[in-house]
């Protein structure tokens, strides 16, 4: 399901100032179009991250920040580690 | 459920601040997106999360503590975690390839595969959009043009073949989104649905349509116009026709694959004048051999 902006705060309980400092942040980076902001489905997980982050476990903005990171780049290696499997079981070796 | 303190790991006598630090420490080694690939972390996490949420709340707390309500019911709602949406897809725009980018660079067989996995990511085909169309059952026969108007206010035309069936796609290659690097465009799919026709149905090739005539149509034979999904032909009818006589249009049905075209088949109906004619009747009861054919002779009833 793809949310205008208005439509990610009222779904998500995110201030509006908040959800700015989240955007300038690049934590959030949702689509845009003629029509403004789309968030889907994996920015509204997202969103929940950074607030489960923030409220539960008492990070600050500048460790949400560094966690962020370090959860895309993890992301990224199981990513291509994924890809490798997937072209190690099409190779014969 | 268990004992909340327990799940926390802490004595009931512990204060709000015990209890929140112990869920924090709890929480940062449990966050189901902090450990993406620990399928039971997910468990464990709402295990602690609803023991937590049940005993920060001091009035919830009061309650559990006198006997009031149990540990039940305290779950937080359902929902998917980041991780369900960073594995799927290809993570764009948040998943990066910083954690070893390092790698790649290397000369072995390791670095080779990361290469080229990045560049089938760089070049990724676009995606193929799906659209859905329904048409009516004479231009699935016929075949026709139908434009589709778009979610961002463009247009497709779609070009209908004739003999299209229910639950079709028609492919438009390179009008699906745009690709990355040298990546082409995705493809639309529209899947079209064609809708019921009150006078015709489609069996395979053919198609099949009822046709009233009248007595003396059907008695005399005469020749009458038929509609076909193309336009209305003259068929003749045969003299002594009846309710349930099939006659063979050739060639009037669907089109066929690689040419040729199935056949339409009228079954004809015959249709008494709407108010009693007395002409009629007088001539039916003067009609001895009329009378005296029984069409249910030699069938079961």
């Amino acid at each position: 399901m793809i949310m205008t902006r208005q439509e990610f705060l009222t779904s998500s309980g995110v201030e509006a100032q908040t959800l700015e400092f989240w955007l300038e942040q690049e934590w959030l980076i949702p689509e845009r179009n003629a029509g403004g902001m789309r968030f889907s489905e994996h920015d509204v997980a997202r969103a929940r991250l950074i607030r489960d982050l923030k409220a539960d476990l008492g990070i600050n903005d500048e460790g949400i920040d560094v966690v962020l990171h370090l959860v895309d780049q993890l992301h990224g290696v199981r990513r291509a580690l994924a890809q490798l499997r997937a072209e190690l079981r099409r190779e014969p070796t | 459920m268990k004992d909340p303190y327990e799940v926390l790991g802490v004595a009931s006598s512990a204060s709000a601040a015990d209890i929140q630090k112990a869920y924090r420490k709890l929480a940062k080694k449990l966050h189901p997106d902090l450990n993406p690939g620990d399928k039971r972390a997910e468990e464990k996490f709402k295990e602690v999360a609803a023991a937590y949420d049940l005993l920060s709340d001091t009035e919830k707390r009061k309650r559990f503590d006198s006997g009031e309500i149990d540990a039940t019911g305290a779950e937080r709602p359902q929902h998917q975690f980041y991780r369900d949406f960073a594995g799927a897809d290809d993570g764009r725009p948040y998943t990066n390839s910083a954690g070893f980018s390092d790698f790649i660079n290397e000369d072995d067989a390791f670095a080779e595969l990361l290469r080229r996995s990045q560049e089938a990511r760089a070049n990724r085909r676009g995606e193929d959009l799906r659209y859905q169309l329904a048409i009516d059952f004479v231009d699935s026969i016929a075949g026709t043009t139908k434009r589709i108007t778009l979610p961002d206010g463009g247009t497709l035309d779609v070009k209908i073949p004739p003999g299209l069936v229910d639950g079709n796609v028609i492919r438009l290659k390179g009008k699906g989104e745009p690709g990355a690097g040298k990546g082409g465009p995705g493809d639309a799919l529209i899947e079209v649905e064609v809708l019921p026709d009150r006078r015709f149905t489609r069996d395979g090739d053919d198609i099949s349509l009822e046709l009233p005539v009248s007595l003396s149509e059907a008695v005399l034979g005469g020749r009458i116009r038929v509609p076909t999904p193309t336009g209305d032909v003259t068929m003749a009818i045969p003299k002594g026709s009846n309710t349930g006589t099939t006659l063979r249009l050739r060639g009037k049905g669907a089109p066929r694959r690689g040419g040729g075209s199935g056949d339409e088949l009228v079954k004809l109906k015959i249709v008494l004048p709407k108010s009693p004619d007395p002409e009629l009747e007088a001539f039916v009861s003067n009609w001895d051999i009329g009378k005296n054919f029984n069409p249910r002779e030699g069938s079961a009833s």
